[in-house]
């Protein structure tokens, strides 16, 4: 199975609003608003440290959070990852 | 357009045309008090098709169309016609109104601040509002909120208000006749008759007012009060919009601005008077 | 009863506008609406004194057709994402390709589905490549989408399925069935890159495309607002060369649109006043009004005060038109009798 890289839009692109059960996104691009819930936002935050697949990103998240299981962790990554490349809120790199 | 008139409510002006007279009439005697200026330049136009030609005069059907129209908009016989304007004013607003976030709610005021009220049809909050109106309440309006995207205020839009069914004898007891319009029979929605705004509610249509509690009303169960988190509080309030998508960014900063801090809560009710309780009991308990 | 010449009159002299009682705004504002045009209005106002009422009306217009571009483009940019892995051009037609490129027709526009040209033969690789990209069709219906695949010029609707947005994939620019046979392979060859994939037809060929859907393809509903986009075309395109009337009926003639191309400057002449230039060589063209040219601006002014259609037998001759021109008159019978069957009325 390819690897595939993913990178942030530019910071402009995204507004993110926490609430206090979900947090809000709203997509200037395409206008779109998305209701999310973890790891999205924890998952978008460590994108901005720079282009990534899901494997970095796992290592990037679990120096802050306890994420269970790698293997598991690391493919639920990977399934946000294409949800939101299809969604154009992350870009493939 | 053979018959017409043009009117203002809240913000907005309508310059509403028939091929009957009736409906213009009825709009002119309930809407007295309003401002009804021939040469106003209007914000949107009405309009009361005849379905055919034939129409116009046997069998009197009526298209409601304008600016902004539905493709398969149901026809309405003449006698409805009242409805068929009111109608066509709330069609004209759900498709083109961009100057404040619309939200499908009634909202009513006292003390500068306002209580907002949002659910289905048939979920009570039109009946509320006429009965917090005649209760001290300063009637915003029953069918459309009206949110300043930049300010957070909710504008008045104090259309008449709606009745359906039961709901028309409840408030009929507590008005004057000369406040209440026609009965309107077996309508799609059933009967309905429309009542006048108090003639303070009109004065102030032009005055603001701070949101300062939002409820999810339900008519018709045991008394009971559900706090409501801001997630669904948000995926609510944006189905109950009509033109959240179309404001884009200033709407979303509105509403979650709205969201994060105005209180929220589904209520149920039994009877008129068991909601009306529960809401001087939850707007006593704001801070 | 009035006809929609306000509205032309106030596109092509913004400045007449100052002259507008109450009345004559309500009813530059209905035909405006009603014809789609209500956002070029507002772009042709935008530096003229306009009475305070109606100073919000032009701002909720500029907010609505902004917002449509930004969708357009979004929607460009998704259907780039999906079919850029298939290396084949994607050109963007109308109002999409109007607003990607920041031209003059695309100000103010009111803009509705996406439209793009690709080459015939990588048709199925594109459907493929929409399906699994989230597309699918809006309607399943054996009868039309036989009829399509056979005959018309792009493939049966397709619609996003989480975003509800159209897509219309164009082979040519004109039905299989019309009369004239355009070179969609020299369009292609000729298309302008505009980065992330994307192209748009060249200058001369974005004015034939824009008066072959307005004449040959249409009944001619939003005829006004097809006319002005072909007036703002023109004009851009002499902004950079003076002859470009004439290049663009050279092209014409190769695209067998030469009628419909003249027909279409003669009335953005007639309505707008586009500084058309007339030519005696090499070849005689000038804009005088020819013969049907009045039926025509009729038909595109068939519109009132109140912003109700007018001139119905007019416009039903269009329809019918409209229909025969796509096809012979043996398939057109049977095609209105199924529509016909299947309770489809004209407008």
């Amino acid at each position: 199975m390819t690897t595939h890289h993913y990178r942030a839009q530019p910071p402009e692109a995204l507004l993110v609003r926490p609430l206090d059960d979900l947090t809000l996104l709203y997509h200037r691009p395409s206008g779109q608003t998305h209701m999310v819930v973890s790891p999205v936002p924890e998952i978008l935050a460590a994108l901005q440290q720079g282009a990534a697949d899901a494997a970095t990103l796992h290592a990037r998240l679990s120096r802050e959070f306890d994420l269970g299981d790698p293997a598991q962790a690391q493919a639920e990554i990977a399934a946000h990852l294409a949800e939101m490349a299809a969604l154009g809120v992350v870009s493939r790199a | 357009m053979r018959h017409s008139l043009t009117l203002r409510i809240g913000p907005a002006t309508f310059r509403v045309g028939s091929a009957w007279r009736a409906p213009v009439d009825d709009l002119a005697r309930l809407y007295a008090d309003y401002p009804q200026e021939r040469d106003a330049i209007a914000d949107f136009t009405v309009r009361l098709d005849p379905t055919s030609a034939l129409r116009r005069f046997f069998r009197p059907s009526i298209h409601i169309t304008g600016d902004h129209g539905l493709a398969d908009a149901a026809p309405m016989s003449l006698a409805h016609g009242l409805l068929a304007a009111e109608m066509g004013m709330n069609l004209q607003m759900a498709l083109g109104w961009r100057r404040h976030l619309l939200l499908h709610a009634s909202s009513v005021e006292k003390d500068g601040r306002a209580l907002v009220m949002t659910g289905e049809s048939g979920s009570g909050k039109s009946t509320l509002a006429a009965q917090l109106g005649e209760r001290g309440w300063r009637l915003m309006g029953d069918e459309f909120a009206l949110l300043d995207c930049v300010t957070g205020a909710l504008h008045p839009f104090p259309r008449l208000v709606s009745l359906k069914n039961k709901a028309i004898d409840v408030i009929a007891s507590e008005v004057s006749e000369s406040r209440m319009g026609p009965l309107l029979a077996a309508t799609a929605k059933g009967d309905i008759r429309h009542l006048v705004p108090r003639a303070d509610a009109v004065a102030r249509m032009a005055q603001p007012a701070m949101p300062a509690l939002l409820l999810f009303p339900r008519f018709g169960g045991e008394a009971a009060v559900r706090p409501v988190g801001q997630g669904e509080v948000f995926m609510r309030l944006t189905q109950a919009s009509t033109n959240y998508v179309a404001l884009g960014e200033p709407a979303f900063a509105a509403l979650s601005r709205f969201v994060a801090t105005v209180p929220a809560a589904a209520i149920d009710f039994p009877s008129g008077d068991a909601g009306i309780a529960l809401v001087d009991q939850l707007w006593a308990d704001l801070p | 009863m009035t006809d929609a010449w306000p509205l032309v009159a106030a596109l092509r002299d913004p400045a007449s506008t100052q002259a507008l009682d109450a009345h004559g705004w309500n009813a530059l504002i209905a035909m405006a609406r009603a014809e789609r045009l209500v956002g070029t209005l507002a772009h042709r106002l935008a530096d003229i004194q306009v009475p305070d009422a109606v100073r919000p009306i032009l701002a909720d217009a500029r907010l609505d057709t902004d917002r449509e571009a930004a969708q357009a483009l979004w929607e460009a940019d998704r259907a780039a994402q999906a079919l850029g892995p298939l290396g084949i051009p994607v050109i963007l037609l109308k109002g999409t390709a109007y607003a990607a490129a920041g031209l003059r027709a695309g100000e103010g526009r009111f803009i509705g589905d996406l439209d793009i040209l690709v080459p015939r033969d990588r048709l199925d690789a594109v459907e493929a490549a929409l399906f699994a990209a989230g597309w699918e069709w809006v309607k399943p219906d054996p009868y039309d989408d036989a009829y399509y695949r056979q005959w018309m010029h792009e493939l049966p609707p397709m619609i996003h399925a989480t975003r509800d947005r159209m897509i219309d994939v164009h082979h040519t620019i004109l039905p299989l069935t019309a009369r004239q046979t355009p070179d969609a392979a020299a369009m292609i060859a000729d298309a302008v890159p505009i980065g992330n994939g994307l192209s748009i037809l060249s200058p001369e060929d974005r004015l034939c495309h824009a008066a072959a859907h307005l004449f040959a393809d249409g009944d001619l509903a939003g005829g006004l607002r097809n006319l002005w986009d072909i007036h703002c075309l023109l004009v851009d395109g002499m902004e950079h060369d003076p002859d470009f009337g004439l290049s663009v009926m050279e092209r014409a003639a190769h695209h067998q649109l030469a009628k419909a191309v003249w027909r279409a400057l003669r009335l953005a002449y007639r309505l707008y006043a586009t500084p058309v230039k007339a030519c005696r060589a090499p070849a005689l063209f000038d804009y005088r009004p020819q013969r049907g040219d009045w039926l025509f601006a009729a038909r595109m002014l068939a519109r009132d005060g109140w912003g109700r259609e007018t001139r119905k037998a007019l416009r039903f001759a269009f329809f019918v038109r409209s229909h025969w021109l796509r096809m012979p008159p043996a398939m057109l019978a049977r095609h209105l009798w199924t529509k016909w069957r299947k309770g489809h009325r004209p407008a």
